[in-house]
């Protein structure tokens, strides 16, 4: 595979699109806010409040069970006091992500999709925790955001989409080598497209594009490992767009597994077994969060 | 009796760091059944006392009773649908594909805590349905051995009731069993692949000649062994197994600290051990 032809074809897909959807203002707003040094967040919240839905959203992440607040938290000022400003971009990131791709349709269907999204996000949050990463947000975010390129296939070439998951329901086939066949390209390169027209930062980019090769990271490629793990636990666990591709993986020989190993060789103590058994547990949070979401109280 | 969150991942984390079984948070109902029945035989008060108790020097032994409740009635055809999906999907015809490489057109299965043969006659069934296809003209050898000599018997006998049989689909349960007075008998073609001998998984002479083995299942038994034996027998399971083989424990059960040697693998709903 030559990846330099895959992202050309990948662009030109992209570029196709006449109604992608936008980043809205008030999120780049925020982004830009975040990065000035002598931001607080008074300043943060009266910019969020002029969006209705991404305070309600807001209000909806913090309240949820990934986060679990001791009690509910009902303003938007303590809930970013509680996130912390580190924790706002996320949210707001997120938040944007969802509204755009919001009502689409497509073939992927909306629950099962952001379970999986926010699953992946969760899981590379603990296992960026247990590798002592030094931005979890970071982390959750990037699994979030990780298959953003399969939303837009979902939406925009639907038909040939579906036609590529029925192969890879029941065969353990990986659905990277179908898409290539059917579509010259993948969904992570279509994925970094999108996170460059939305101006992600390069990091993301690096995370969306190498998921499922972290060898092929330059920058990040811890960050890209703990994606492509997280997202590879969650395939094989309840949180793989419910039982969307059939995955199997023997953790040893994986890329991502190797590279974390290497740099933090703790983590070949991980109980893996039990990591399983409690990401099972804590499947039901990540269902209430994402149906909280998308609730419309 | 309901106890508390706290107490249920105290005592689930207690009863994993023991004996490698864990149990889901959607099990919490069911531990609290279980563990009202050795509450009232033991006369603790609260989870906390029994707790208390589970950690004392009698608690080895308690244990062995809890594990009991929690094991009964966990053998039925048809348990552990994801295991089975994968070896379906993936596993079997990968090993089919390296055996027949190299010439060998045979299988070898082992369930090693046969119980009344429900899992290893599942087995059997599943590869029966591919005679005509992936497995066509290859000697299938099923191995089941329990310590239990009438487990044992029962297994041979292969007469079953409808609880064992509730998850077999419609189509194997019309095509391999034959009700007759609310019993299920199962039939002579699927029971013709499978041996059913004594084994005691501690014993070491007889173990040694347990070979070559596809695949090894061993499910709610290494969970009674303390570490050492645990270690050991998993050792043999280790040796016996074929280098492309598979080994699979029961559904919530763990091998974490019993042996650095298998490497875990994933598939949707489970895992498995191998090589």
């Amino acid at each position: 595979m030559d990846r330099q032809v895959m992202m050309e074809t990948a662009r030109q897909m992209v570029a196709t699109i006449d109604d992608l959807p936008t980043i809205p203002a008030v999120a780049t707003q925020v982004l830009q806010l975040l990065n000035s040094p002598d931001v607080n967040v008074d300043e943060v919240a009266d910019l969020m409040l002029t969006d209705q839905v991404m305070t309600a959203r807001v209000m909806k992440m913090v309240n949820s069970p990934v986060y679990r607040p001791s009690q509910e938290i009902t303003s938007l000022k303590r809930a970013l006091v509680y996130l912390g400003l580190r924790h706002i971009k996320e949210v707001a990131l997120t938040s944007s992500f969802i509204n755009a791709f919001e009502d689409k349709g497509g073939v992927l269907e909306v629950g099962p999709c952001w379970e999986h999204a926010f699953g992946v996000g969760m899981v590379a949050k603990v296992i960026a925790e247990k590798i002592h990463y030094n931005d979890l947000e970071k982390a959750y975010i990037g699994g979030v955001i990780h298959d953003i390129g399969e939303v837009v296939l979902s939406y925009y070439r639907s038909a040939e989409f579906a036609a590529v998951l029925e192969q890879t329901r029941q065969r353990p086939v990986n659905l990277v080598d179908v898409e290539m066949a059917t579509f010259g390209t993948t969904h992570a390169e279509i994925g970094y497209c999108i996170a460059e027209k939305w101006n992600f930062p390069e990091a993301y980019r690096e995370a969306i594009l190498f998921h499922h090769d972290p060898r092929g990271a330059s920058s990040d490629p811890v960050l890209c490992s703990i994606i492509n793990l997280a997202d590879l636990f969650c395939s094989v666990r309840e949180l793989n767009y419910g039982g969307r591709s059939w995955v199997s993986f023997n953790l040893v020989e994986e890329d991502g597994w190797q590279i974390l190993k290497e740099q933090f060789p703790s983590l070949a103590q991980l109980d893996v077994e039990r990591f399983c058994y409690e990401l099972d547990d804590a499947v039901p949070d990540v269902k209430e969060l994402v149906s909280s979401i998308f609730s419309r109280q | 009796m309901a106890i508390s969150d706290k107490d249920f991942e105290l005592l689930r984390d207690f009863i994993y760091n023991l004996c490698g079984m864990y149990f889901h948070s959607t099990k919490k109902y069911f531990l609290e059944s279980r563990l009202t029945k050795r509450m009232e035989a033991t006369g603790t008060k609260s989870a906390m006392d029994y707790y208390t108790l589970l950690k004392s020097p009698r608690g080895g032994e308690e244990l062995r009773f809890l594990l009991d409740e929690v094991t009964t009635n966990e053998t039925y055809f048809f348990r552990c649908v994801p295991q089975l999906n994968a070896i379906e999907t993936k596993f079997l015809p990968e090993i089919v594909e390296s055996k027949g490489k190299m010439g060998f057109r045979k299988l070898r299965i082992w369930s090693a805590a046969s119980s009344s043969g429900e899992e290893a006659y599942t087995l059997a069934m599943m590869l029966l349905e591919k005679r005509a296809t992936l497995l066509k003209d290859w000697i299938i050898e099923i191995v089941g051995t329990d310590i239990n000599e009438t487990v044992i018997s029962q297994a041979k006998e292969g007469v079953y009731n409808s609880y064992s049989v509730r998850n077999v689909p419609e189509l194997y349960k019309r095509k391999y069993f034959r009700e007759e007075g609310g019993k299920f008998i199962l039939s002579p073609d699927v029971k013709k692949f499978v041996t059913f001998n004594k084994l005691n998984l501690y014993d070491d002479t007889k173990m040694v000649f347990m070979k070559s083995f596809d695949f090894i299942f061993c499910a709610n038994v290494l969970i009674y062994f303390d570490l050492a034996a645990k270690s050991k027998v998993v050792q043999h399971f280790y040796n016996n197994l074929q280098p492309y083989g598979y080994f699979f424990v029961g559904q919530s059960e763990s091998l974490h600290g019993v042996n650095d040697k298998f490497k875990t693998v994933h598939f949707p709903g489970g895992f498995g051990y191998k090589k």
